[in-house]
């Protein structure tokens, strides 16, 4: 699935823009603050309808501005699809139209278009905190499989509910939402574990290509028999006094994470830097294949100043292994076009003062 | 705050009704003639004074008790559950029950501070033990809150010689029974199965 054309109003610093995308993506080019990584920004926006930095839709306002509206037009196999959000800052309304009609519910848009972002920050996937892992497993499961996406919601709603019975100390309401939580945790874990089992291969095997010595192990830390609905029960009996203590829920997938090790060390802890962003990269690329696999279609996929710390060689590697516009569209940003690594050749859009130009 | 003003932001409070639309609305009265913003006001008026919840079922009434519960005959030996007084309308249109209703006043929900305490729980129970009351029909929202609302009332009734059923699944989850088409209401409230 590839974009066609996008349209952008109100959103950051970038000038309201209509415009025509290349098949085969664009490599942005500019200095920093000028809006490269906003314009990747806003063509992101339809695939999860949230900011890819994790901003708030406020914050992705123009500064003063009414709101900002994004659509993108997408050429599909089947045909072709438009999605479009408008955010209003009065009342921080949210509308998502899709192929002209408005959608009740943000879960049902979700996923309608795919794309992979490597962004500067992604080291802390293999440096950072769990919650980081966490968002990157529910972020591309919820992509590959509405089932996932539908439990994790059901799973979140049941978990507010759950922490705020147990904040109140009120036991006998606390035990009603166990039963959802259950329900909707199992298949979350079961999710994660299902696509690990084909994950693990991957990873080690991306990492080998990126030139890391050492095999790369992709483990889930946590609860993972509670895959089965029917380990629930037992679970939240043990910790429900602690729970209750605390006000918050200490059992389930929102507490797990994603253990990343090379050579029989942890990387969070044990790694170099350069171990660590190879791995990040590495988990992104199987992020990037689970997608293509999930989806039938290969993702677009936006690469914001992600060679800039790689050396030489291993910039080659990357740029040969990501930059294939003939299976894949793809959005690049670096400052200068001789700082893309050799052998890149998309068409290029100059952006300045948020302003984008071919 | 002035007049025109002051029917914006009253406006404005309604559901699916922003600050704009408030303002077309109430430019749009102000250009009627003036018998029909006055016949307006009077209905809501009439509204607010007249109409109350019905002190047996918790539907919206004028009198006491309310039509439904008055009716000889509907059959008082069927009872369908409902979060809200709209969710009567919805229900006894799409289908063909012909029993009575009793209405929560919401669904269970921590976040919001709702307990069982603040539903109309209690006065089920006592309809269900002293009305003879054969069957409780569960037709809360499906929805979470709403699933777990149901359980709980199911929980509280077992001990009682009543049988407890519920919607049939299958309805779209998350949403409300005002938005689910008369037809699958209807199957649903057919095929509704008990719960032990
Ligand atoms: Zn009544």
């Amino acid at each position: 699935m590839r974009l066609e054309r996008v349209v952008v109003r109100g959103f950051r610093n970038l000038e309201a823009m209509e415009r025509d995308v290349p098949e085969e993506g664009a490599a942005l080019l500019g200095r920093n603050g000028q809006g490269k990584t906003n314009l990747l920004e806003a063509i992101y926006y339809p695939v999860l309808f949230r900011s890819l930095r994790g901003s708030a839709d406020a914050e992705v306002t123009a500064f003063g501005g009414p709101g900002f509206h994004v659509a993108a037009q997408l050429a599909a196999d089947g045909g072709a699809l438009e999605i479009a959000a408008t955010y209003q800052a009065a009342g921080k309304r949210k509308r998502i139209v899709v192929d002209g009609a408005e959608v009740a519910r943000l879960a049902d848009a979700v996923g309608r278009w795919a794309a992979v972002a490597f962004l500067p920050g992604d080291v802390a996937l293999a440096s950072g905190p769990a919650s980081g892992r966490r968002q990157y497993l529910d972020r591309m499961l919820s992509l590959a499989d509405r089932s996932y996406l539908a439990a994790l919601s059901r799973y979140r709603a049941a978990l507010a509910q759950r922490n705020s019975a147990l904040r109140q100390g009120r036991g006998e309401l606390v035990e009603m939402f166990d039963a959802p939580l259950a329900a909707a945790g199992a298949v979350v874990v079961r999710g994660r574990l299902g696509w690990l089992e084909g994950a693990a291969a991957r990873f080690a095997a991306e990492l080998a290509a990126l030139g890391e010595p050492g095999e790369g192990v992709l483990r889930y830390h946590g609860a993972a028999p509670l895959a089965d609905p029917a380990a629930w029960p037992e679970a939240l009996e043990r910790t429900r006094a602690r729970d209750l203590a605390r006000g918050l829920t200490t059992a389930g997938p929102h507490r797990d994470d994603l253990v990343l090790e090379v050579g029989g060390r942890e990387l969070r802890a044990f790694g170099s830097t350069g171990q660590q962003r190879s791995a990040a990269i590495a988990l992104k690329l199987v992020e990037l294949d689970t997608l293509a696999e999930a989806r039938g279609t290969q993702p677009a996929l936006l690469l914001d100043d992600v060679f800039a710390e790689l050396d030489g060689e291993r910039q080659r590697r990357l740029a040969a292994r990501l930059v294939q516009p003939e299976i894949r569209q793809v959005f690049v940003t670096a400052p200068r076009a001789d700082e893309l690594p050799a052998g890149i050749s998309l068409p290029r859009w100059t952006v300045e003062g948020g302003r984008a130009s071919a | 705050m002035g007049a025109i003003e002051e029917l914006v932001t009253e406006l404005a409070r309604l559901p699916g009704i922003g600050r704009k639309t408030a303002q077309r609305l109430t430019y749009h009265l102000l250009q009627q003639p003036a018998g029909q913003t006055s016949r307006l006001a009077r209905a809501l008026d009439a509204v607010a004074e007249r109409v109350g919840p019905c002190e047996s079922c918790g539907n919206l009434t004028e009198e006491q008790p309310c039509a439904i519960c008055r009716d000889p005959r509907r059959d008082a030996a069927l009872m369908c559950v409902v979060e809200d007084a709209s969710a009567v309308a919805v229900v006894d249109r799409a289908t063909e029950f012909r029993g009575r209703y009793h209405v929560l006043g919401g669904r269970l929900s921590p976040l919001d501070g709702i307990g069982p305490e603040a539903l109309r729980i209690e006065a089920l129970v006592r309809r269900v033990r002293e009305d003879g009351v054969r069957e409780v029909i569960l037709a809360t929202n499906p929805s979470m809150e709403g699933e777990v609302t149901a359980t709980y009332i199911q929980q509280l009734l077992s001990a009682m010689a009543v049988r407890v059923t519920r919607l049939a699944r299958g309805l779209p989850m998350g949403g409300d029974l005002e938005y689910v088409d008369g037809v699958t209401l209807a199957h649903a409230l057919v095929a509704r199965q008990e719960l032990r």
